[in-house]
């Protein structure tokens, strides 16, 4: 059904009797199982990479990187992701389930947003980048996996381009690019694409390379 | 991926998916991961049956295991099975996916015609050893052509009811009982109370 009927169809079950609107309910049920049980008849496997990416995805937040453009803050998030990464892996798990209730992290937030999306490609000199994004919480969280980290002397730098060209999203040098890496993107900027460029160490005001790989954000 | 893999993957569906989900809610990792790995081939096959494109299919699959990391705990068991929740959260965003990324139209012309393949044949073909797969394709067969081609082009195909009356060029009042009669035989069928 198209959303205007859905939520004509909420509107209607706010109004009925309660009996009805159980009755409803029921109905529902039984469809969501038979549909369900139906889904043995398309089953499919994935390609493997996929569970990679999400448990990336997932694992990763524990050790989220924010980046800015600044690159004096940049150093002190690098410091910190590495820091986190110190301190072990083995530990996120518990580290997780005893924490009090933390307030919800930038990448939660995204992972949460009703429009989030997800855009991948692979980078031509091994490895892939994720971006998973909400245009309503107006931030991404790039994943990349199995990247070769930059050549002595160079970091990638994350562009957003946009109707201005490109601007920068910051950098990630060789110790950042860990075999799995995780980091936020807080403000889009209205930007349709992702590009990657390799600068010299501390990063550049604009690109002096070509893009070696570019994801839309669309 | 051999047959036998892909047999005892869906056979595991029947773990207790109740008990992971709810380890997932505390965000626990590997019982993400185990519930991934029971429920994948399901989800990722019916994002590909509907969007038909591998591409979009990996990335909506993607987004369907991120919300179920992020609202593991809003699943309510009271309101039917971990897999009921999870098909129906797959399916949803399939469909989204299919109607903002572009027209039905365009999509057949993208990914060659659309041809009708319905379920039940490639079930046949395909795993026909797996006792709940035959008795899906049984229940699948039941039906009456045109309550399948219904199924078929709501469910498979994200269009709405007025979409297939249009497509079939049949009322919608029509339609609206092909689904009804359709989806009860299935029910039926699957033993689904």
């Amino acid at each position: 059904m198209p959303q205007t009927e859905l939520d004509d169809v909420d509107r209607q079950l706010a109004n009925v009797p309660p009996p009805v609107a159980i009755a409803f309910a029921d109905e529902v049920r039984a469809v969501r199982e038979t549909m369900a049980k139906l889904s043995v008849a398309t089953a499919q496997e994935p390609p493997s990479h996929l569970r990679e990416r999400l448990l990336a995805a997932v694992g990763g937040e524990a050790r989220v990187i924010e980046m800015r453009p600044q690159s004096t803050r940049w150093r002190t998030a690098a410091l910190a992701a590495a820091a986190a990464v110190a301190i072990g892996l083995g530990a996120i798990g518990v580290g997780i389930a005893v924490r009090p209730e933390p307030k919800p992290s930038a990448a939660e937030q995204i992972f949460a947003a009703p429009d989030v999306r997800t855009v991948s490609g692979p980078i031509p000199t091994g490895g892939t980048a994720t971006v998973v994004f909400s245009r309503e919480r107006n931030a991404a969280v790039l994943v990349m996996n199995n990247v070769e980290p930059p050549a002595p002397g160079t970091v990638y730098q994350m562009w957003l381009v946009g109707a201005k060209g490109p601007e920068s999203a910051g950098t990630m040098d060789a110790a950042a690019v860990a075999p799995s890496t995780t980091a936020v993107l807080p403000d889009l900027h209205g930007s349709t694409a992702l590009a990657f460029t390799v600068e010299p160490n501390g990063g550049s005001s604009a690109p002096t390379t070509p893009a070696f790989a570019e994801l839309p954000l669309a | 991926m051999t047959t036998l893999a892909q047999a005892s993957t869906l056979r595991g569906v029947t773990a207790d998916l109740d008990a992971l989900l709810r380890r997932v809610a505390e965000e626990d990792v590997e019982a993400f991961a185990a519930f991934y790995d029971n429920t994948r081939a399901r989800v990722f096959g019916l994002v590909l049956r509907v969007l038909r494109d591998p591409g979009y299919s990996e990335e909506t699959t993607q987004d369907v295991y991120l919300q179920v990391w992020r609202n593991a705990r809003t699943y309510n068991p009271a309101a039917g099975t971990p897999l009921a929740w999870l098909m129906t959260l797959a399916h949803r965003r399939a469909v989204d996916r299919v109607r903002s990324e572009q027209s039905a139209s365009q999509r057949e012309s993208r990914y060659g015609a659309a041809n009708v393949d319905l379920p039940a044949d490639r079930v046949a073909e395909a795993v026909i050893q797996l006792d709940e797969q035959r008795q899906v394709t049984e229940c699948l067969e039941s039906l009456t052509d045109p309550q399948r081609e219904c199924i078929q082009l709501a469910y498979y195909e994200g269009l709405t009811y007025v979409q297939v009356s249009e497509r079939l060029a049949a009322n919608l009042a029509t339609i609206k009982s092909r689904m009804r009669d359709g989806i009860r035989g299935l029910r039926k069928c699957l033993g689904v109370s």
